[in-house]
């Protein structure tokens, strides 16, 4: 219980350094300050001095620092985020819509990997020092040093312009989502394969596996019994972890191919100084990472009792 | 170590300590003794690279064979051939001297980050662990704070704030990235506090700074220089990243991302011009994860200590 509370102590402070830092960004930055920051909640340049000086009483620029922020944090958590500089619409619909582009990708490249992974470090668990368990693991091993940005090339030069099969970049049907995830996947799938090999290890050495095998149970019912639902527990936790982690590291896939997630709108954002949108991004990218991590980590301390007291060791 | 490690880094570790279970006693006294010319091929094969990569680029002002930046406007985007054995860029430079100018920076720029990060990771990991109390519960927070922030969101944030520069660069390397070693040399401080020969030095009157420095590091460093490995190649796919985004190296310096970037729109005319900045930087996480993991397998076959 006391895991759990911190845990949620951690995620709300969290979520205030975050929202405290992107609240900084316009008193930070060159120029006029009061300028920037009426921009950014009036969602036009004012040039007229009277005008700065009736619009800086209006929305309080005069008032303490924390009083400020309180008050964009209360209309941050109505929903109301500014309005985009560059084409001056809201930023709380702009931002969902990235943000379920970017999921959506993540998510889908993440099954994939998983649905490579298991079967695959099932395999390699098995047929343990075989040729074939060290040539996975190596490759799998190799696979991580691929850089997203030297992969995704590579993708379009064999399926884009060679083959010709495949949307090179863009965001046009179901066809555009697999280059995308295919770069997506190729690192997560590497280290699945090695939880998912290294917990299979772990599961077949297991007495119950034994016990399993001495009730007569054939090799693949044990396995599909009790080896895969013990083996996949883990895997399904760097999944969670992963997930978090591309909400915000996809920026380079969703760069180079186009692709209209919260990453690419957050670098297009810092590019053209757009700070309502890089405000939002950065709360919302931050934001869901940390729940989805704690959940995870609530979730399984629930599934798995021993993690329990290490944790609040830890 | 928390599930918030988003590089994989539970993955490594995993692995590792599933297939050579850590020896119950671990050793008693610091400095650890292990037996030589138990190399793991990996490690043997990635330090062999890394060392011929950073031979290369130390050496990049004698080997290059045209000055990096010298431009022909004449020979543009020209192929492999015996002048240019990489071929040319856009500009008409030649693409194996700049990718020996550009890895000094990638590379340069990697490691610094790592040695601060890894320094101070340890460091503070050390002594909250030592202290403990309200230090420790603090240093503890803040990392899992910190750790909710993604590299790449920390950087974009910089760069809003900053704008582009050196300074942004370290500092987007750096903020987060000693999260993991502060961790690591914590538990492995943690794991030690009670043993004999650390209570012996604390009852001598040793200083806390000695027993870090006689007991604890020796002890942490096997798998501190593990992580370091590993944690090298990811700095470097980093690196490459935020130069790729236009975001680390300005120009007219480059690195292996930059030329990356700059030779994309030529990719159906002369993919070489894109395929082998990537291959450098692949080639040189490549050498680091299997010096990395190597060094792993190592510390797990000759039962290295925490």
């Amino acid at each position: 219980m006391l895991y759990v509370l911190r845990r949620f102590a951690v995620l709300v402070t969290t979520l205030l350094v975050a929202s405290f830092l992107v609240f900084l960004i316009p008193y930070v930055t060159s120029g006029d300050p009061a300028a920037r920051i009426l921009r950014a909640r009036v969602g036009d340049l004012v040039q007229d001095p009277a005008t700065l000086a009736r619009l800086r009483l209006e929305y309080g620029l005069d008032r303490p620092l924390l009083q400020q922020y309180l008050s964009w944090l209360g209309s941050a958590l109505q929903g109301d985020l500014g309005r985009s500089f560059t084409n001056g619409t809201e930023v709380l619909p702009q931002l969902m819509r990235a943000l379920s582009v970017t999921a959506s990708i993540a998510v889908l490249a993440l099954l994939l990997a998983l649905l490579v992974a298991v079967p695959l470090g099932a395999l390699c668990a098995i047929r343990r020092g075989t040729t074939l368990d060290g040539a996975i693991t190596g490759i799998t091993q190799a696979f991580v040093a691929v850089p997203e940005y030297w992969l995704a090339p590579v993708l379009v030069l064999v399926f884009a312009l060679q083959l010709g099969v495949l949307p090179s970049s863009g965001w046009q049907g179901p066809s555009s989502l697999v280059l995308p995830c295919l770069t997506l996947a190729l690192r997560p799938m590497s280290y699945f394969t090695q939880v998912a090999r290294s917990s299979m290890v772990e599961v077949l050495e297991a007495p119950y596996i034994t016990a399993a095998r001495g009730r007569g149970l054939s090799f693949a019912q044990t396995m599909l019994r009790h080896g895969l639902r013990n083996s996949v527990l883990p895997v399904l936790t760097l999944f969670a972890v992963w997930l978090a982690g591309l909400l915000g590291g996809s920026v380079v896939v969703e760069v180079i191919f186009a692709v209209p997630g919260v990453g690419r709108q957050m670098y297009d954002a810092v590019i053209n100084n757009d700070v309502p949108l890089i405000q939002g991004g950065v709360v919302a990218v931050v934001g869901l990472a940390v729940i989805i991590t704690t959940f995870t980590d609530v979730l399984y301390t629930v599934i798995n009792p021993t993690a329990r007291t290490s944790r609040v060791r830890a | 170590m928390s599930v918030l490690d988003v590089f994989g880094d539970n993955a490594r570790r995993d692995n590792s300590g599933a297939e050579h279970p850590p020896s119950p006693a671990g050793t008693t006294t610091a400095p650890a003794r292990r037996r030589r010319g138990s190399w793991p091929p990996s490690l043997l094969a990635g330090s062999i690279l890394f060392g011929v990569i950073a031979l290369l680029l130390l050496l990049a002002p004698w080997l290059s064979p045209y000055p990096p930046a010298q431009q022909n406007l004449a020979a543009r985007l020209e192929g492999t051939s015996a002048a240019h054995l990489l071929g040319t860029d856009h500009l008409g430079r030649d693409v194996l001297s700049r990718l020996l100018d550009g890895g000094r920076f990638s590379l340069a720029v990697a490691s610094v980050t790592l040695v601060i990060c890894a320094v101070t990771g340890t460091l503070v990991g050390f002594l909250a662990a030592r202290r403990g109390g309200l230090l420790d519960t603090l240093v503890m927070r803040v990392t899992d704070i910190l750790l909710a922030f993604p590299e790449m969101v920390v950087a974009l944030f910089l760069v809003a704030v900053l704008g582009t520069g050196d300074l942004t660069l370290l500092l987007a390397l750096t903020i987060g990235g000693w999260t993991p070693f502060c961790r690591l040399a914590r538990g492995v401080a943690l794991e030690l506090n009670g043993r004999d020969f650390i209570e012996a030095a604390q009852a001598l009157g040793c200083s806390g700074w000695f027993i870090i420095r006689r007991h604890l590091l020796p002890n942490a460093m096997p798998p501190l220089l593990a992580h370091t490995a590993l944690r090298f190649g990811h700095k470097l796919i980093t690196v490459g990243a935020l130069s790729f985004l236009g975001l680390g190296v300005q120009p007219p310096s480059s690195d292996w991302g930059s030329m990356l970037s700059e030779a994309t729109p030529y990719l159906d005319r002369l993919p070489l011009l894109v395929l082998a900045p990537g291959a450098a930087i692949f080639l040189a996480a490549l050498s680091v994860t299997l010096t990395g993991r190597g060094l792993e397998m190592r510390r797990a076959r000759t039962g290295g200590s925490s």
